[in-house]
């Protein structure tokens, strides 16, 4: 026992302790009109389906589906059972029987939305259908760079699969990729940072459990023989595998996707500005440079609270309770080689073209007031190391040590509007976040993600969880953010379980008829994850 | 220019080489070992100053257990369908007798 502190034996207890008080809960967990019953009787019917080992409905069972970042103080959002069937099959007979128990299932495909609700569905009583164990790497074609996977996937695995087998290509990763999936991202509309970063651009076909139990192939997967369902997106007719991402219309058990070769060149760069005003001189130099495509890859353009929150901790840069100023952020970032602006770009191709590249984009961003770096400079600096292996696909968890950024309690949720990629745009709202956040007592520990002709402005709201005055006020700050940017024309790209009605009001009546329509002529029975995205 | 062409040409030919790579039939991946969990999962924040180091320290399989499946404040929860009951089994074990990587550092 020499090694073991008080903590972990506090947080063991914790962990012990929680199995037994979470009896109480379960009938706190369920929806109007639910009963113990009810759900005592669809699970028996899930154990017969799927073996007795992969249904859970003790809380002891429950326990990691229950896990969650986001704010959400009201205490409504657990499930009461969890289903892991392995087969395409078993899922249509989960999803029938769900009908006929109309009990809501909610799938997830490696449950690691982290930030967005974890594996917790939007509303209270739902079974979550765990597809983790249908981890099946069905094809990879090395000459067309694509794939096709199960949900269960995640990025390691394929990656593994790629360097055991001596593929040149490369996977996309968005930062969590260890433990995350291809399937469950790209259903989400999460994005990395390699050209391939888009995740829904370069899906390509997909295989889904409609609620009614039938099995759709989308684009040309419907054809007998076809050899194009990976290569050729739009099948014919209308293209609807945009209706089965961010929505509760199928369950999807196979997805297409394109992996780009492994360029003969790769060169990470990082340009650094010294000002938290330079954001309008950076976006507007980078636009250009990514509307031309003379920059491929989504760039990170970080904070430096930012950054300093994945590797150091709050009190390390202002005092416990002190407001995180410019000034003492500014100290900090330069003692570890950053500025206050650090955005992340790569070149790919070959020696040749990103030489031929490299003198235009210096001369651009040097021009916006920024120090144009590279390994040459930056050597193994961790924040670098860190940027130039995710722009090449590369693996790592660092970044969710921003979670212990603000005491140890793990609260985190993302608030991501989207912009046009215009300077004064993205000046706005920075300013308006960090007004709101101010107003809370919270830190601007935010990033812009430069996509094509875009940006996703990722805010971290990091909070206390453990704390509930904290966890009460991250939770009014971030609505009064939704509904502030809202104001101004601007909302989110994707949001947690517990703001998803609160999201879709942004987007207006019509867009929400229009998809409640489409929800009760596919799912007339609700079973398939009601909430998500605001649909019922 | 030659170069260019060289070094395309050298994707292609590697390329070519696997021809159709259908993984079939596909198998679902066998039990791993405690060693490969710890590289591919615990390994990537225990040790790298996201989460405290946990080698050498003789933890409790039972507090390690209960860790993995609860998530506590920053760490992830992690699944059955994720880490089997085996699995998670064999790791305590070897986590408890596991020695100190001076390499890892932890806060
Ligand atoms: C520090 C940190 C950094 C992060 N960085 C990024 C980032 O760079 N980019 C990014 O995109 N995200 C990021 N995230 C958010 C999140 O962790 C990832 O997006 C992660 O990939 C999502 O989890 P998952 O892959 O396990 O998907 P899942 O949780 O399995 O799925 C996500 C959602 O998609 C739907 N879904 C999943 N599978 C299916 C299915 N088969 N059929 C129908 N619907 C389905 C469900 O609504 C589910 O809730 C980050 C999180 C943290 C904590
Ligand atoms: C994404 C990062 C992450 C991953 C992956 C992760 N952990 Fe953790 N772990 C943490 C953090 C952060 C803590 C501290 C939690 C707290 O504050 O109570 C922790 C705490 C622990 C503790 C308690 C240690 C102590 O001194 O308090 C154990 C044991 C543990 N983890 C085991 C594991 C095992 C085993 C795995 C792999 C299956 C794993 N963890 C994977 C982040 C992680």
């Amino acid at each position: 026992m020499s090694g073991i502190n008080r903590r972990t034996l506090l947080g063991a207890a914790g962990a012990i302790g929680a199995t037994a008080g979470a009896a109480a809960l379960v009938n706190s967990r369920m929806a109007k009109g639910q009963t113990v019953a009810d759900v005592n009787a669809f699970m028996k019917e899930m154990q017969s389906i799927v073996g007795e080992e992969w249904a859970y409905w003790d809380p002891e069972g429950l326990l990691p589906y229950d896990k969650a970042y986001v704010p959400e103080p009201t205490d409504q959002l657990h499930p009461v059972g969890a289903v892991a069937p392995r087969t395409v099959e078993e899922v249509q007979a989960i999803v029938a029987a769900a009908n006929r128990f109309r009990q809501p299932i909610w799938p997830i495909s490696t449950g690691k939305n982290m930030g967005y609700g974890t594996a917790v569905p939007a509303t209270p009583g739902q079974v979550v259908l765990d597809l983790k164990r249908m981890n099946r790497i069905l094809e990879v074609d090395p000459d067309l760079g694509t794939c096709l996977v199960e949900p269960g996937v995640t990025y390691q695995q394929l990656k593994d699969y790629l360097e055991e087998n001596n593929i040149p290509l490369w996977i996309d990763v968005p930062t969590v990729g260890p433990i995350a999936s291809p399937m469950g991202n790209t259903l989400d509309r999460g994005v990395g940072y390699t050209p391939y970063g888009e995740h829904f651009l370069f899906q390509c076909g997909m295989e889904v459990v409609l609620p009614d139990g039938q099995l759709m192939r989308t684009g040309m997967g419907s054809i007998k023989g076809s050899t194009a369902w990976q290569s050729f997106k739009w099948g014919y007719g209308p293209y609807v595998d945009g209706l089965f991402t961010q929505s509760n219309y199928g369950i999807v058990t196979k997805l297409g996707m394109w992996l780009m070769p492994e360029p003969p060149a790769y060169k990470p760069f990082m340009i650094r500005h010294p000002n938290m005003e330079d954001v309008p001189a950076i976006i507007e130099a980078m636009r250009p440079l990514r509307v031309s495509n003379l920059i491929a890859n989504c760039n990170l353009m970080m904070s430096a609270s930012y950054q300093l929150s994945m590797f150091k901790r709050r009190d390390s840069v202002v005092p416990d309770g002190a407001p995180l100023d410019d000034a003492s952020v500014k100290r900090a970032a330069k003692a570890n080689g950053l500025g206050m602006w650090n955005t992340y770009f790569a070149l790919y191709g070959t020696d040749e073209t990103v030489a031929a590249i490299e003198p235009v984009v210096r001369q651009v961003l040097t021009a916006s007031g920024g120090e144009v770096l590279t390994e040459a400079e930056m050597g193994d600096n961790p924040w670098f190391h860190h940027h130039a292996t995710l722009m090449k696909g590369g693996l790592n968890l660092d970044e969710i040590g921003m979670i212990r950024w603000r005491g140890s309690g793990g609260g985190l949720a993302w608030f991501a509007p989207v912009a046009a990629a215009k300077g004064d745009e993205a000046e706005r709202q920075t300013r308006l976040a960090r007004q709101i956040l101010d107003k809370y007592g919270f830190d601007y520990t935010a990033a812009f993600a430069i996509g094509w002709r875009d940006l996703h402005h990722i805010i971290a709201l990091l909070f206390d969880r453990s704390n509930a005055e904290e966890h009460r006020r991250a939770d009014t700050c971030y609505r009064e953010m939704v509904s502030r940017f809202g104001e101004q024309g601007w909302a989110s790209y994707r949001t947690g379980v517990n703001t998803m009605d609160l999201v879709a009001q942004q987007y207006g009546a019509v867009n929400r008829e229009f998809n409640a329509k489409i929800k009760q002529a596919l799912d007339p029975n609700h079973i398939i994850a009601p909430g998500k995205s605001g649909i019922a | 220019m030659k170069r260019l062409a060289s070094s395309v040409s050298a994707v292609i030919a590697v390329c070519i080489g696997g021809s159709l790579w259908a993984a079939e039939p596909a198998n679902y991946p066998a039990p791993r070992a405690p060693e490969k969990i710890y590289a591919q999962t615990c390994g990537y924040c225990h040790g790298v100053n996201v989460g405290p180091v946990i080698r050498g320290r003789e933890l409790p399989p039972e507090v390690t257990k209960a860790f993995v499946r609860m998530g506590p404040n920053a760490m992830p929860a992690f699944r059955e369908t994720e880490i089997s009951n085996e699995e998670l089994d064999a790791l305590a074990t070897w986590l408890q007798q596991s020695e100190a990587d001076p390499k890892e550092r932890g806060q």
